[in-house]
């Protein structure tokens, strides 16, 4: 990022680069990664830190693995015949079915922020991509305003952290994942950062 | 390291001060604005395809510094 641009709107560096790391993660578990998806995470970079060894890992992977192999495994790892090895949906973790609790609470929160399913999706709105994307809005004010850091870790507390954690550990070791465990390990990490990250900020 | 900050006043025993400029500060010690610097040109690329979306005339917005801030980051 280029000095020169002005941060307004008391949106902090960290916290549009937050609002990208959802958005990232978002777009990688929503469905089969398009060859332009790939061919990004195949120009991400890394360092030593857990999240950069996985983005490099990912990367590699990425240039290396043919991309209808990566969007079968997308398919045998989330979707699957009937059902994939993982459902990656809030109310499944939570109480062990779709549809359940969790995701009314869900809706009813997001009928107070004012989103909706976008028209043409069918998944149940507690998929993991759809709460990502929820995130982000909420850090970036995609939703009427920005929303603060409270009210981020408010929601974050109640739809993400109870399960998304659990979620991407069982990413990082599905049978079928090869390309997706780095994904996995990267949103592991990353939820850790921002679960510490709002017991810091006096809110938890 | 991810977990500095946080992990050394635990193992000390104190108390973590919750203040903004600590969760600053740890987030700016944190992989996070090194890996997603990377990866907002994929999250920018992909923002139409979001499975949320505002109904309209609920007041919309995306501002000027955010997507300058695409803009500048895309590769």
């Amino acid at each position: 990022m280029s000095g020169s641009v002005a941060v307004q709107n008391s949106i902090s560096e960290e916290d549009i680069l937050r609002a990208d790391m959802y958005g990232f993660l978002a777009a990688l578990f929503r469905k089969e990664p398009s060859d332009e998806l790939i061919s990004t995470v195949a120009a991400l970079e890394g360092d030593q830190s857990p999240i950069g060894g996985a983005c490099l890992t990912l990367a590699h992977l990425a240039k290396t693995l043919d991309n209808d192999l990566i969007r079968h495994e997308y398919v045998t790892v989330f979707v699957g015949v009937g059902r994939g090895e993982i459902l990656p949906f809030a109310s499944y973790y939570l109480t062990g079915f779709l549809n359940d609790k969790p995701l009314a609470n869900l809706r009813a929160d997001m009928a107070a922020i004012g989103i909706a399913r976008a028209d043409g999706v069918k998944e149940p709105e507690d998929h993991i991509s759809s709460l990502f994307d929820m995130m982000a809005g909420l850090i970036r004010g995609s939703f009427g305003r920005v929303y603060s850091v409270a009210e981020q870790a408010s929601f974050y507390r109640k739809h993400v952290e109870p399960w998304a954690g659990m979620l991407m550990g069982d990413v990082e070791t599905a049978k079928s994942a090869v390309f997706f465990a780095p994904a996995g390990t990267i949103g592991r990490a990353f939820l850790d950062i921002e679960s510490q990250a709002f017991s810091m900020d006096g809110t938890g | 390291m991810v977990c500095d900050p946080f992990l050394e006043g635990k193992m000390e025993g104190k108390k973590t001060k919750g203040t903004v400029a600590d969760r600053r500060d740890f987030l700016k010690r944190s992989a996070v604005t090194v890996a997603a610097a990377g990866a907002v040109a994929v999250s920018g690329k992909t923002a139409s395809a979001s499975e949320v979306e505002v109904p309209s005339g609920a007041g919309y917005r995306e501002t000027e510094h955010v997507k300058a801030f695409y803009d500048s980051a895309r590769f």
